[in-house]
């Protein structure tokens, strides 16, 4: 078993671009997307907002956005942003109005208006509220204090699901981004790994270690456990990148995080296995995992939140899909805060997959004579 | 030494060996021989124990080794059709690799690998990665690793497929070399009659999964005693001249070829002068025209009307 790590490893020492390949993809998608904002959150789009004299009061609301990251500046150097290009649209506060100005055309100029004139909107309703108790005789603080109360009541309760069912999820941008591509790109390359015992019977390779005094069970443990260890490390060097160069801390548990991803490596391991199993050569085995691969991350959330998936039948098959259950491990510890005792119910459905995947592909495989 | 005995095998709804029974003698080179798709991989894998016979048995000094294989694999070393290496790793890792699974260890490891690398001739190549090996020298280390743990039985599926004649007769002369020297038992398997002519102590034939004929070179070419082989060498053929052989009563076998026509005759009759009129009225040129001495391709035509390599 031994001589046979031994000699995977060195075969990956002299032809590593495989692996480079599909690692540094993962970085660069999950940092260039991040960069890019797709879907607002991690601090918001940089609006610059000039404040003038009694606005004060806007702009503290305003602040309080998360969509947008509002900053104050005098107002040469929004103009000389918005001029240069380094800022799309920029914002004027005044006392009883405000301005929206456009420097580049973008969907989020819309976006931003809404959002001030909101707070706008809701100021002058408070005053007007105001003086219309103050007009009655009545006590002004208290009229707005109980209109601000049956705003919060709202007219109707909207309850929203996530995967460990509490009423509300939260979103982090940036740990979705790294987790979904790091573990997209992990099946890759697990499973051109495991693609090799295919390669390796084809080439009789395997018919030569079968005469030989080791055990067959030796050869896959040895072949699985290399391919194991080579996706594992793909995940391990993406998180180890994000959390060393770009800061991104996963709510101080990489460490646990990875851990409770082995999991997710091994039941890929064993998806490939079934695979394998289940075609007759690698040509047929590289069409049918680009195809697996792309709809398992898209059908489990790896390139969007599944919170905002509402089709049953797909919130279904998430369910069968480990992918799902790698990033409610992420998701769960780096957002939620989430310890491993929570995190067990996507663990064990995780290992489940692998033994059973397991059972089953190394079983068609010997049956079928691949 | 080594049997098989009245062995079938079936793929689904295709019998690739039909009754097949066979024996090995010690410091013999067995040859089978037989067209792709003849039976003889499928042959050589029951006899290493790779596959299971769907009928009859494969005894190793008289035991049976279908439910217990390991006394006859830790007597063989095969020698697969296929290159059965690792492309990214060098002749002498390769060796190594495929040492260290048969338990070799230490310098006894490193004296075996030296012996096997001079032996097939890649000593100065040990360092170089077998993807940029040429396919004489890949062929000869495929056949390095099957002898590395020193088997008693070297078993060999077409070592000569898709290489170079310089290579092959390499080949060909270690297979002769460790037979004489080392008394080592080999079974051979070839399209190429030529090999197993000059290789082969006993033959076996195969067609479509059943075995039709064997025995010594000398007794298979008995098989022709009673007929002659009369090859007809000519520029161009013409389709009337060829139909007339054909349809000629003391013709028996009829082969055609780019240059060559190989016809089978009985021994009493002699159509020399009959040919040649036949070749005057065609208008065929004729290069040559003579009786040869039979030939296991001959041999081959005579039992099933197509040639090896058809």
């Amino acid at each position: 078993m031994k001589g046979i790590l031994l000699a995977r490893v060195r075969e990956f020492i002299r032809n590593p671009f495989t692996f480079l390949l599909f690692t540094g993809m993962s970085i660069v998608f999950a940092w260039v997307i991040s960069s890019m904002n797709v879907g607002g959150g991690g601090g918001g789009l940089p609006v610059p907002v000039y404040v003038e004299e009694g606005a004060d009061g806007y702009q503290s609301f305003l602040e309080q956005q998360e969509a947008f990251q509002f900053y104050p500046v005098d107002k040469e150097t929004l103009e000389e942003e918005l001029r240069e290009g380094e800022a799309d649209t920029g914002v004027i506060l005044s006392k009883n109005r405000f301005d929206i100005l456009v420097g580049v055309e973008s969907p989020n100029a819309g976006l931003i208006q809404q959002t001030v004139q909101e707070v706008y909107t809701t100021d002058i309703q408070e005053t007007l509220i105001g003086d219309t108790a103050d007009a009655a005789g009545m006590e002004a603080d208290q009229a707005v204090s109980a209109y601000k109360e049956t705003l919060s009541d709202g007219t109707f309760d909207l309850a929203v699901n996530s995967f460990s069912g509490e009423e509300s999820w939260k979103y982090d941008d940036n740990v979705h981004r790294i987790g979904g591509f790091a573990l997209f790109f992990a099946i890759y390359t697990i499973a051109y790994g495991v693609v090799k015992i295919l390669t390796e019977k084809r080439m009789g390779v395997w018919d030569r270690i079968i005469l030989s005094p080791v055990k067959k069970s030796e050869m896959y443990i040895a072949n699985l456990l290399y391919s194991f260890i080579e996706g594992y490390l793909q995940i391990l060097i993406i998180f180890s990148v994000f959390y060393f160069w770009r800061g991104i801390t996963f709510n101080d548990q990489m460490i646990e995080i990875l851990l409770m991803l082995i999991p997710y490596a091994l039941a890929i391991v064993a998806m490939s296995i079934l695979i394998t199993a289940l075609v007759k050569n690698v040509e047929q085995f590289n069409a049918a995992i680009s195809i697996i691969t792309v709809s398992l991350a898209m059908i489990g959330g790896a390139f969007w939140p599944l919170e905002i998936v509402s089709n049953p039948v797909l919130l279904f098959l998430a369910k069968l899909n480990p992918i799902k259950y790698g990033l409610d491990i992420i998701q769960g510890a780096a957002v939620y805060g989430y310890s491993f005792t929570e995190l067990l119910q996507p663990i064990s459905i995780l290992t489940l997959m692998a033994v059973l995947f397991t059972g089953i592909g190394i079983h068609l495989m010997e049956k079928r004579h691949i | 030494m080594l049997e098989l005995v009245d062995i079938s095998k079936r793929f689904k709804k295709i019998e690739a060996v039909k009754s097949l029974n066979m024996f090995i003698e010690q410091g013999e080179i067995v040859g089978l021989l037989g067209p792709n798709g003849a039976g003889k991989s499928t042959a050589i894998s029951i006899l290493s124990t790779l596959i299971e016979p769907t009928q009859g048995d494969v005894r190793f000094l008289k035991e049976s080794v279908i439910q217990k294989p390991a006394p006859l694999r830790k007597a063989i070393g095969v020698v697969p059709q296929e290159i059965a290496l690792y492309p990214q790793l060098s002749a002498e890792e390769n060796l190594l690799f495929f040492g260290r699974i048969y338990r070799l260890k230490g310098s006894k490891l490193k004296q075996r690998v030296n012996e096997i690398l001079e032996l097939i001739g890649l000593t100065e190549k040990r360092k170089a990665l077998v993807d940029s090996f040429s396919g004489g020298m890949k062929r000869r280390l495929n056949i390095g690793v099957a002898m590395l743990h020193n088997p008693q039985i070297l078993i060999m599926d077409e070592p000569t497929v898709g290489i170079d004649p310089q290579s092959r007769s390499y080949i060909l002369e270690t297979v002769k070399r460790l037979n004489k020297e080392h008394q080592m038992t080999v079974v051979y398997t070839s399209h190429y009659m030529e090999e197993v002519d000059y290789l082969c102590d006993r033959i076996y034939i195969m067609d479509q999964g059943n075995l039709i004929a064997s025995g010594t070179k000398e007794e298979i070419k008995q098989i022709l005693s009673s007929e002659n082989t009369i090859s007809i060498q000519a520029d161009r053929w013409n389709s009337m001249f060829i139909a007339q052989l054909k349809g000629h009563e003391s013709i028996t076998k009829v082969h055609v070829e780019e240059d060559e026509i190989t016809l089978i005759t009985p021994k009493e009759v002699n159509l020399f002068s009959e040919i040649i009129s036949m070749t005057e009225e065609y208008g065929i040129a004729l290069r040559s025209l003579h009786v040869k001495s039979p030939t296991l391709e001959d041999v081959f035509l005579h039992l099933t009307g197509r040639a090896l390599r058809d």
